[in-house]
């Protein structure tokens, strides 16, 4: 009826089906002893796991053979990218490469920039990090100043990102910069360059957040040389090829995975015969969960048709995040009291100091509800 | 085109031709929309889901769902049901005029909740619980003379009476559909039903907001409405999604546990799309005249129909604990 709210029928084909099982015999062997189980997309960076996944060929599975992908269905890597959040795998490593850098290089970068990075992304050997966000872009990602002046040979790049995780463990940095002037038009002139972490001019600064980590940086780049062949597509499309990235950014079951752990801590609290108002709560988030699912698995279902589905992927990233911020809320209620060294209480505490993360990270509720206004007709 | 979407295009013009505010406000009145049933019947909307109409159950379903877009004031749902049980007890020979379908308790005589039963020219009786004894289920079919029929309505104003009858009355079929089957195809019902209710209120509500000016530009044009109607299309894209799932597993071994999280998604949405609608709606929507409320109460009623959203609820965790906190997973991936 409305642009953006069909989320049609998809079944996974068995072949996919068949792979979940060998994902679990994986994971049965491979999960680190030391991991503290979290379905958080944002925790755990663990190089040997990625690779581990790599040599499996987890790690680019739509790509292309001839860069090392395994020209397999988006709906296999679907049911590998789910079966590893649920159980709480350290993914962080490989995932930003794997979801959304590594897609973006097979549209918009050379056959050279793809022969250089694809393969070694696939082999969990070369990990990427987003430079979107500035001290004065967040939301308003157009206002973004970082700015690269060309010069012979490349770009001498000045400027800030912020937030960006893992870019003190990552190797390259895709980063959306100013390679013109401002205009009138405040989406023209960006463009994407590959930013090598690991230049002696680009300073990474960890910033610690309020759950204790350090994951995500402040990065500076100071008056840095990035050779023209580290362009991604064409210089002043930045715009286009940063919004092309979303549907595959936002419609992913890392949108409304992150506290599962916390329902499987609930469902064990509870025993195989819970009293009414826990069986209404298991009942409940299932519910939502298994409802959230279908509508992401039918997103995958258009990116395999080669759809872009902008506004779904923002339908499914709001229900979703609004889902994983509330089971810890809701779940806390169904609990008796606890000692915090408890692995519900730990699952929890967790979960809820990341939580207000989930409806940040990757465009905040409001900019969706926006997306989402404007498939209505509305803006 | 496929046959279902022709027969869902024919219909889509019949619903909306023969069904308006009129006929809802008349329906409420106590007057039956008896030229829209014949129109239905003329049509064979009344046979859906019968051999002869060669469409599924499924298909009756899509049906009745784009029904409830024009809240349909009778009982169509439950004739097609009712039609359908009978069927598959081998009892197949014709049945006229207005129908539906009631549960009663083993002995009791008495159904209560009958939709439309005062209007109907059958009624036909299912058990309510399913028997211990594992035999097969025993269908009454009444006619209008072998019944007496206490009124009632839903807060909806859709007239839910109490069918009395004595013991032996009607004629009986033996049937091996079992109560909880029935049961579930009654949720089922109400699933695509207010999975009907919410794409129209989303589709008002959307319409209201951009024709309704205030200081100077439509209020469509305010953020805060803007993101009231995006909520309201997630519960929308959500109910509408998990009401799918549900008629895409029917008469398969996921079914049960789809319909659980269909009818308490559903419901669940009901209830906020109901909450966003009356406020974009301003007191316009508050008023008798305009035409959302005959959505808006539908939709509180039909939650409430066939097991409220707790109740599928725990049904759903019940059986979510019982395979343990370390199978949920493989339980949610499996369904
Ligand atoms: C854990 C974490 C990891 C992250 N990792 C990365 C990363 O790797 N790379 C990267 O580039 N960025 C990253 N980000 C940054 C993230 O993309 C931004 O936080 C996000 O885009 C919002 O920007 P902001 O934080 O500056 O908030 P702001 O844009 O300042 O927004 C503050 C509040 O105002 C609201 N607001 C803003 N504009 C509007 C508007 N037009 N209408 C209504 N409300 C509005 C917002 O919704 C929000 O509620 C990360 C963030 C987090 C929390």
């Amino acid at each position: 009826m409305f642009e953006g709210l069909n989320f049609d029928a998809v079944t996974l084909p068995d072949q996919a089906e068949a792979l979940r099982d060998e994902v679990r015999a994986f994971l049965a062997d491979a999960m680190p002893v030391d991991c503290v189980a979290d379905s958080n997309f944002n925790e755990g960076h663990d190089p040997e796991f990625s690779r581990a996944l790599g040599a499996r060929g987890w790690i680019g599975m739509t790509w292309p053979k001839r860069v090392g992908g395994a020209e397999r269905s988006f709906f296999e890597r679907y049911v590998v990218t789910e079966e590893l959040l649920a159980a709480g795998a350290p993914v962080c490593a490989h995932w930003i490469g794997d979801r959304q850098s590594g897609p973006l290089l097979l549209r918009y970068g050379t056959e050279a920039q793809q022969q250089r990075f694809l393969p070694a992304l696939t082999r969990g050997e070369c990990f990427f990090s987003i430079g979107m966000s500035e001290p004065d872009a967040g939301s308003d990602l157009a206002s973004v100043r970082a700015r690269a002046k060309p010069v012979a040979g490349g770009w001498r790049l000045s400027g800030t990102k912020l937030w960006t995780t893992d870019a003190h463990r990552n190797h390259y940095m895709i980063a959306l910069v100013r390679t013109e002037p401002t205009s009138e038009n405040r989406h023209a002139g960006l463009s994407q360059l590959i930013i090598d972490l690991k230049d002696a001019d680009v300073a990474v600064r960890p910033i610690r957040n309020m759950a204790g980590g350090e994951d995500f940086n402040e990065v500076v780049f100071n008056d840095c040389f990035i050779a023209d062949d580290m362009l991604v597509g064409q210089p002043g499309n930045g715009w286009e090829q940063v919004t092309s990235e979303l549907g595959y950014e936002r419609s992913g079951p890392e949108r409304f995975l992150s506290a599962f752990r916390v329902y499987v801590e609930l469902v064990r609290v509870h025993g195989p015969e819970p009293d009414a108002p826990a069986a209404q709560l298991i009942g409940r988030l299932a519910s939502h969960l298994m409802t959230l699912r279908q509508m992401s698995i039918s997103v995958a279902g258009m990116l395999q048709a080669g759809k872009n589905p902008g506004v779904e992927a923002a339908l499914v990233k709001e229900l979703g995040n609004n889902f994983e911020k509330q089971l810890p809320e809701l779940a806390r209620l169904c609990v008796a009291q606890l000692a915090d060294d408890h692995p519900f209480r730990q699952s929890f505490i967790r979960t809820l100091l990341h939580s207000p993360s989930f409806t940040l990270r990757g465009g905040t509720r409001e900019i969706l509800r926006g997306v989402i206004a404007r498939g209505l007709g509305l803006r | 085109m496929d046959t279902l979407n022709l027969i869902l295009d024919s219909a889509e013009r019949i619903f909306a031709d023969h069904c308006n505010k009129e006929t809802l406000d008349a329906s409420e009145a106590g007057t039956f929309a008896t030229a829209l049933w014949q129109v239905l019947a003329d049509n064979g909307l009344t046979l859906l889901g019968l051999s002869e109409s060669g469409t599924t159950a499924a298909d009756a379903y899509r049906v009745l769902r784009l029904a409830a877009t024009h809240a349909l004031p009778v009982p169509l749902g439950e004739c097609v049901l009712a039609r359908q049980l009978l069927e598959g007890a081998g009892s197949v020979e014709g049945l006229d005029g207005v129908g539906t379908l009631g549960r009663a308790a083993a002995g009791q005589g008495m159904a209560r909740d009958v939709p439309w039963a005062r209007d109907c020219d059958w009624i036909l009786i299912a058990p309510l619980e399913d028997r211990s004894d594992g035999d097969s289920q025993t269908l009454t079919l009444l006619t209008a003379q072998e019944c007496t029929v206490q009124h009632g309505i839903n807060l909806a104003g859709e007239a839910r009476d109490v069918v009395v009858f004595e013991a032996g009355a009607g004629r009986t079929v033996q049937c091996s559909t079992s109560p909880t089957e029935i049961l579930e195809q009654l949720a089922l019902l109400r699933v695509v039903q207010m999975a009907g209710c919410l794409a129209r209120t989303l589709e008002l509500s959307i319409e209201y907001a951009q024709d309704r000016v205030q200081f100077g530009r439509p209020i469509s044009k305010f953020q805060a409405i803007q993101h009231q109607l995006a909520v309201l299309a997630g519960e929308v894209a959500a109910a509408t999604r998990a009401a799918d799932g549900a008629l895409e597993r029917l008469g398969d071994p996921r079914f049960q546990v789809q319909l659980a999280v269909a009818k308490a998604r559903v419901g669940e949405a009901a209830g906020v799309a109901a909450e966003i609608a009356h406020q974009v709606h301003g007191a316009m929507g508050f008023t008798h005249e305009h035409q959302l409320h005959h959505y808006t109460r539908r939709l509180w009623a039909w939650r409430d129909e066939f097991g409220n959203e707790a109740h599928w609820q725990r049904q759903l965790g019940r059986r979510l604990a019982a395979v343990g906190a370390d199978q949920v997973w493989d339980f949610i991936t499996r369904h």
